[in-house]
């Protein structure tokens, strides 16, 4: 044994035919029962260190899945706002395309009438002169006086008008007054705007009935409405024995805090009468 | 003594290499713990006991392979007759060796194992395994011979008694 380990090359030799020996027993198979008993307790040692493996990769990939899971929650966030924020756009579209449904609905009902539809850019409702902008003016043929309606009724009229722009004096006014009447009785009488923006009918005649829920248009008396667009309905009525006129408050259907669209009746010229009042004055004994 | 350590050290590397590392594989490849302890443990011992950690070290990685028993012992033998041989050239092994003697020796017990096996009969892809496995498991090798010969070294110091340099 000394003398084969003073020989490197030998030794090489001597280890590497013990080796291939192994190899050609183990190929053979005799060797199958020393290696069975040899693997025991190595099968035994993997079997525990695997499952501390499989713990360890576990624990690795669940960081991973982990990170993924936070990148994939982040994304879909973005995504749910992105989708929040193209819902509201169309809730916004939808409810735009109902407000203009029933003003097309309005114009077709109104055939003989040409209108011009305008947005409401801005919304002027102090307590002193309730008015609105909207983005039509002289250019789109609007002028002062026109009629401005939506599907629900009317809205007002056009007070001042630029190129582009035009400023609506509303119905709810304290400087409006419209002639009205009653649909059912053609009642006649005054609406007028309030200092609380509500509207209230006046100069009604004694003795007219006067019914809640009656449903209250122009007359076109006077010639700056034209006749039977809807201004409201009744929703109360009250007389003073020591008044001449009975009065009745009146509720528009509209909204006029969200109002959006509009439309301005240009086939209406109102009538300017007065032209009539210096003729008037001017009559000698007057 | 150390060749005494070489059961349970190797059986240790062995089952190690059969659990843990077939979760860090990279492409095929993964470290190669029986080779890189065998290394380090014959670069500075007598021959005898390299040849005695690389026969032990062999045989029970076979034993968790399909390989008949001995197969990656023939390429350990021989690489821990060429680290002694090289060395008693040297004064002293530096960290530039140690690291081209685990390039080179995983590169040769690789190959020496896709040679035996193509002989054994077994089914050799010898580009695919060059590039998926020899090569992966060099760059695992060369990576941890530090730590693994720091290790060993500490075991020799405290338990070998046929160390060439420190008896």
């Amino acid at each position: 044994m000394r003398r084969l380990r003073s020989n490197p090359l030998v030794f090489l030799l001597v280890s590497l035919f013990t080796c291939f020996g192994l190899m050609f027993l183990s190929q053979s198979g005799i060797l199958t029962p020393v290696e069975d008993l040899a693997s025991i307790p190595l099968n035994v040692m993997s079997g525990f260190f695997n499952r501390i493996a499989l713990s360890v990769s576990g624990g690795v990939t669940d960081l991973t899945e982990l990170q993924n899971l936070r990148q994939r929650n982040a994304e879909l966030e973005e995504a749910l706002a992105q989708f929040q924020s193209e819902l509201v756009e169309l809730r916004e579209i939808a409810s735009d395309y109902n407000r203009l449904a029933e003003l097309l609905d309005y114009t077709t009902s109104k055939a003989n009438q040409e209108f011009v539809t305008a947005d409401v850019i801005s919304v002027d409702e102090s307590n002193l002169l309730r008015t609105i902008t909207i983005n039509r003016g002289a250019r789109d043929g609007i002028s002062v006086g026109m009629p401005v309606v939506t599907g629900q009724g009317l809205v007002g009229r056009i007070l001042n008008v630029s190129a582009n722009a035009s400023r609506v004096l509303l119905i709810t006014s304290r400087d409006s007054a419209v002639s009205a009447r009653l649909q059912s009785t053609r009642v006649e009488g005054s609406v007028q705007g309030q200092t609380a923006g509500n509207l209230r009918m006046t100069m009604i005649p004694l003795g007219q009935p006067l019914t809640v829920g009656d449903l209250v248009i122009t007359s076109g008396l006077g010639g700056n409405f034209p006749p039977d667009v809807v201004i409201g309905i009744v929703t109360s009525a009250r007389q003073f024995e020591f008044e001449l006129f009975q009065e009745a408050e009146v509720s528009s259907l509209i909204n006029f805090d969200t109002l959006e669209f509009v439309l301005v009746m240009t086939s209406f010229e109102p009538v300017d009468l007065s032209i009539f009042e210096q003729q008037t004055s001017e009559t000698p004994g007057n | 003594m150390g060749n005494y350590l070489s059961i349970p050290i190797l059986a240790l590397a062995a089952v190690l290499q059969a659990t843990f590392v077939p979760q860090i594989r990279l492409l095929g490849g993964g470290p190669d713990l029986v080779f890189l302890i065998v290394l380090a443990w014959s670069i500075n011992i007598r021959l005898e006991g390299g040849v005695t950690w690389a026969f032990v070290g062999g045989v029970l990685q076979d034993l968790f392979s399909a390989a008949p028993t001995g197969t990656s012992a023939v390429g350990l033998i021989m690489i821990v007759f060429a680290v002694n041989q090289l060395a008693r050239q040297v004064q002293r092994v530096g960290i530039i060796l140690l690291l081209g003697l685990a390039l080179f020796g995983t590169l040769f017990q690789q190959l020496m194992m896709i040679v035996l096996l193509a002989l054994l009969g077994f089914n050799v892809d010898l580009i695919g395994d060059l590039s998926d496995v020899v090569l992966p498991t060099m760059l695992y090798n060369l990576v941890l011979i530090l730590p693994v010969y720091w290790l060993i070294r500490r075991i020799q110091r405290r338990f070998a008694t046929d160390s060439r340099f420190f008896v």
